[in-house]
């Protein structure tokens, strides 16, 4: 007996450490490369369930966790991240679109939030299914949803679009996903960020443990940005979560009651500080 | 004293959460909170706002029916909230909201308390949908 409490006692925290490192690692998919297939939230740095993610007072928070974060909103840009880098003729348009985002957000209207701007919404999930040709990831919000080829060329006769045209390779544990053929009607990161059809994004998943994807993206658009935006973000994988329908255009009262708004001289624009 | 208190509700102001459909400033007045209690007409569960409609007594005594605007289902079922379960038509409940700036029984809710003291948001804070506190670009 004696000799086998020994044995036990010296394996016990071999057996816990193995337990953790299991629990961290990156899960890998059948050709090896580290597999993203799950639920994920953008924006968002915490560990866990939907339920213990979203226990903040903010946006989405169910309130009891006072000191929790809010998840980000899809007109935001965090605080403290590096700023938009856009020419001033540009910049003068944003500021004149942040003023009046309330009619100028393709979103209000119901219309696809675009590529990066869906990914980092905060508020509701995102879906990647993996295989070793294509990786398909699907939105809650806005119910939109990318195919996209492994190893595969844009296509000769892309059409633009809201989401853009993505094809994917990997560079090593990374998927790089490069987006272009985008119509110029989404924002790319926070109220206003207008962009042409030029936008070519660059989107890295790196799955750093079970829990986490690190999304590093970098926005080039020559026309009004004077050099590449990059920007970091996290994605945190929400077991148990499933992803649920969001017709937006159901009951979308907000353009007409703009319109009535403006109409009536209520003055809703932002005041400058 | 007042001094103080200008400075913690700029603070405050200023660490508003930010998000959503559309904006919260275009239709609602952070200056203009208002707490009602009364009994639920009808509820709309719908995207991408849900709605519920409260027949509140005023001074008078005359019964006036306020709409109040919410998170879209998804978020009312992922924050506790069960279509048909948790508010129906018949209860009696108190809402604390912002009102809508056309001065209109309309409101943006918040915080629901229920008949049993239970209190879940039925809507997301004041500011939500504005931008951020802060223009995206610096224009000199």
């Amino acid at each position: 007996m004696r000799p086998c409490l020994l044995v036990g006692a010296l394996l016990l925290p071999t057996l816990l450490v193995a337990q953790t490192a299991a629990k961290s690692a990156v899960p890998r998919a059948s050709d090896g490369k580290p597999d993203l297939t799950g639920v994920w939230q953008g924006g968002s740095t915490r560990r866990g369930s939907w339920e213990e993610a979203n226990s903040g007072a903010g946006v989405g928070g169910t309130g009891r966790d006072a000191n929790a974060p809010a998840a980000l909103a899809s007109t935001t840009r965090p605080p403290g991240r590096e700023p938009p880098p856009y020419k001033p003729e540009a910049a003068k348009k944003v500021l004149e679109s942040y003023n009046n985002r309330a009619v100028d957000d393709p979103t209000a209207f119901c219309l696809p939030p675009g590529t990066p701007r869906t990914t980092l919404v905060g508020l509701f999930p995102m879906q990647i299914i993996q295989t070793p040709k294509q990786i398909v990831m699907l939105y809650e919000y806005m119910n939109v949803f990318r195919v996209i080829p492994l190893n595969a060329k844009h296509p000769e006769d892309m059409e633009s679009s809201y989401m853009g045209d993505s094809v994917a390779h990997w560079e090593g544990d990374t998927l790089v996903v490069d987006v272009t053929g985008f119509n110029d009607k989404s924002w790319l990161i926070g109220a206003g960020t207008f962009h042409t059809e030029a936008l070519h994004v660059t989107e890295r998943y790196t799955r750093v443990d079970k829990d986490q994807i690190n999304y590093d993206v970098v926005m080039e658009d020559p026309n009004v940005l004077t050099k590449p935006w990059p920007f970091h973000s996290t994605l945190m994988l929400r077991e148990g979560t499933r992803l649920r329908e969001y017709p937006c255009a159901e009951n979308n009262l907000d353009p007409g009651r703009y319109e009535k708004l403006l109409k009536d001289g209520v003055n809703f624009r932002r005041q400058q500080q | 004293m007042l001094k103080r208190f200008w400075l913690a509700a700029g603070l405050l102001l200023a660490a508003l959460p930010v998000l959503a459909h559309h904006s919260f400033g275009a239709e609602y007045d952070v200056n203009k909170p208002i707490t009602l209690s009364g009994v639920v007409t009808k509820v709309e569960w719908t995207n991408p706002h849900s709605h519920f409609y409260l027949d509140v007594k005023d001074a008078s005594g005359a019964v006036v029916n306020w709409k109040f605007e919410g998170y879209p289902p998804n978020v009312l079922y992922r924050t506790g909230w069960k279509k048909e379960v948790t508010l129906k038509p018949g209860d009696t409940i108190t809402v604390f909201a912002w009102r809508a700036r056309d001065g209109t029984a309309w409101a943006h809710s918040r915080e629901v308390t229920f008949h049993d003291g239970k209190k879940l948001f039925f809507g997301p804070p004041a500011g939500t949908g504005d931008g951020g506190e802060t223009p995206p670009v610096e224009v000199k």
